[in-house]
């Protein structure tokens, strides 16, 4: 019990969006070559869903790399049900070190409204279709009370093709399977949206390798390249991200893109009109595969 | 001849009201296109979109682009008129059809059966004078070349070779007046 308790990797309680997981991400080499097999989440007191999902990548890639599942423990109730209200157990990436007892377990009925659980877009294409079509029907049947804050017509439309449109990347070029999942939650006063939808595939620098033509300064170039120009690794065009980016705008919230060891995040939700705030960064911790956070907030 | 999308997706079992990704493009397309076997040169295709809420960039690439395509170059050529698109669909297009331009020397365009976001009928980027034909059409329906010249303030041949150029977007028609030709709106 000891050994186990030495041999866990401490998360810090950054878990509230997709810039402080950062620093999750930074813990993740500590992993290897420790004989660390369980991660105690004891410190974290919120998590969002970027987070939940780069978590769930983590432990994938983790049981990918060395045939052992990571252990969960040391859970804040309130975090324990939240992900398994997530169906974050439900993929097989994580061990519990202490299952949640049913009598604690979130009724699906009273919490439903608001999200939509992870759920797997595998990498085959007609198994890919039905799960995004599965996703967006039920994305279609809450929407008004995801979108309960913003809602219009329009609005629920925008976000079908959203996740119709960066589902289908998954199968399209990350070479992988990924999740997705919708949650609208509050925050200090604020309402937020979130869609996340990651994978852990090939990511955006390799699947542009083969295209010498294009050519970006820094690896975060050219993932906002990816989101603002309408190139795509496979065909002539690509009208998928720069799609999405401009409904983003339209609805002025914000993008968090991610892939390997750069970003690119849009806010368009800091000014009225115009164009958004663009930050890039590169040299960030590697991570495989391509992360997807939009936002919007009231 | 109108082709009802929504009908066409409920024969091939497609789950509505929103139409996406590339293999779906395919189907649809496939079978439109069979419809169009019977239509006769310079026939009006009225794509009816009611009960379909979105259609994505992909289904856009695979279904709407290629037919706008087919309706310039095929034996025969066609009219695309777009009926009942909802915002996202109209977005959604315009998105992909300025993405097009953006990588390519052509551009796309693609009239509606009502005034959009844009103001006027149609979906793709025109130029000021272009646009001004399309508007000075939807209410005159049928206009000469004289006509046109006057309108939009250019010569007769500045307002011919535009009018030629929209022809060839297959956004007006040309039609014989007398000895002459006249344009007109789908």
């Amino acid at each position: 019990m000891q050994r186990a308790r030495d041999a866990a990797l401490v998360l810090p309680n950054k878990c509230r969006d997709a810039y402080s997981f950062e620093d999750v991400l930074g813990h993740q080499n500590s992993l290897y070559g420790n004989e660390v097999s369980v991660v105690d989440l004891s410190r974290i007191d919120f998590i969002e869903p970027y987070s939940m999902i780069g978590l769930l990548l983590l432990g994938r890639t983790y049981l990918r790399n060395t045939g052992q599942k990571l252990t969960l423990a040391g859970m804040q109730q309130p975090i324990h049900q939240y992900l398994s209200r997530m169906d974050f157990f439900k993929w097989g990436c994580f061990a519990e070190a202490v299952e949640l007892d049913k009598s604690k377990q979130l009724k699906r009925s009273s919490f439903s409204n608001r999200v939509v659980e992870i759920t797997e877009i595998p990498n085959r294409e007609r198994e890919s279709i039905a799960a995004i079509t599965g996703i967006i029907a039920v994305f279609r049947k809450r929407a008004e009370h995801i979108l309960k804050y913003w809602m219009a017509d329009s609005t629920v439309d925008y976000f079908v093709t959203v996740i119709s449109e960066v589902c289908q990347n998954i199968f399209e070029h990350s070479m992988d399977s990924g999740y997705c999942a919708v949650q609208t939650y509050s925050l200090a006063g604020e309402h937020v949206l979130r869609l996340v939808i990651a994978d852990s595939g090939i990511g955006i620098p390799r699947s542009f390798s083969a295209k010498p033509e294009i050519v970006a300064e820094s690896n975060a170039r050219l993932v906002e390249m990816a989101l603002t120009t309408p190139i795509s690794s496979k065909r002539k065009a690509g009208y998928g991200l720069c799609q999405v980016n401009a409904i983003v705008e339209k609805l002025r919230g914000s993008i968090f893109l991610r892939s390997a060891d750069s970003s690119v995040a849009v806010l368009y939700n800091r000014k009225r009109v115009g164009p958004g705030q663009v930050f890039l960064k590169n040299g960030l911790t590697g991570f495989p595969g391509t992360q997807i956070s939009i936002s919007l907030f009231g | 001849m109108r082709v009802e999308i929504k009908k066409i997706a409920k024969d091939l079992k497609i789950a509505l009201p929103d139409l996406i990704t590339r293999p779906v493009g395919r189907k649809m397309y496939e079978r439109v296109k069979k419809q169009l076997s019977v239509i006769h040169e310079d026939e009006v295709v009225l794509l009816d979109f009611e009960g379909i809420k979105v259609v994505d960039s992909s289904f856009i690439d695979e279904f709407l682009l290629r037919l706008i395509m087919d309706s310039r170059s095929s034996n025969p050529a066609f009219f695309i008129k777009l009926q009942s698109i909802s915002d996202a669909i109209e977005i959604n297009c315009e998105s992909v059809f300025s993405s097009f331009r953006r990588l390519s020397e052509d551009r796309v365009a693609v009239i509606t059966d009502r005034i959009i976001g844009n103001n006027s009928v149609y979906l793709g980027s025109l130029s000021k004078p272009e646009r001004d034909i399309i508007d000075y059409l939807r209410v005159n329906k049928t206009v000469r070349v004289p006509e046109i010249a006057h309108y939009i303030g250019k010569s007769e041949p500045e307002s011919e070779e535009l009018a030629e150029v929209l022809l060839a977007l297959r956004l007006i028609r040309r039609q014989k007046d007398g000895g002459n030709f006249c344009y007109a709106s789908l």
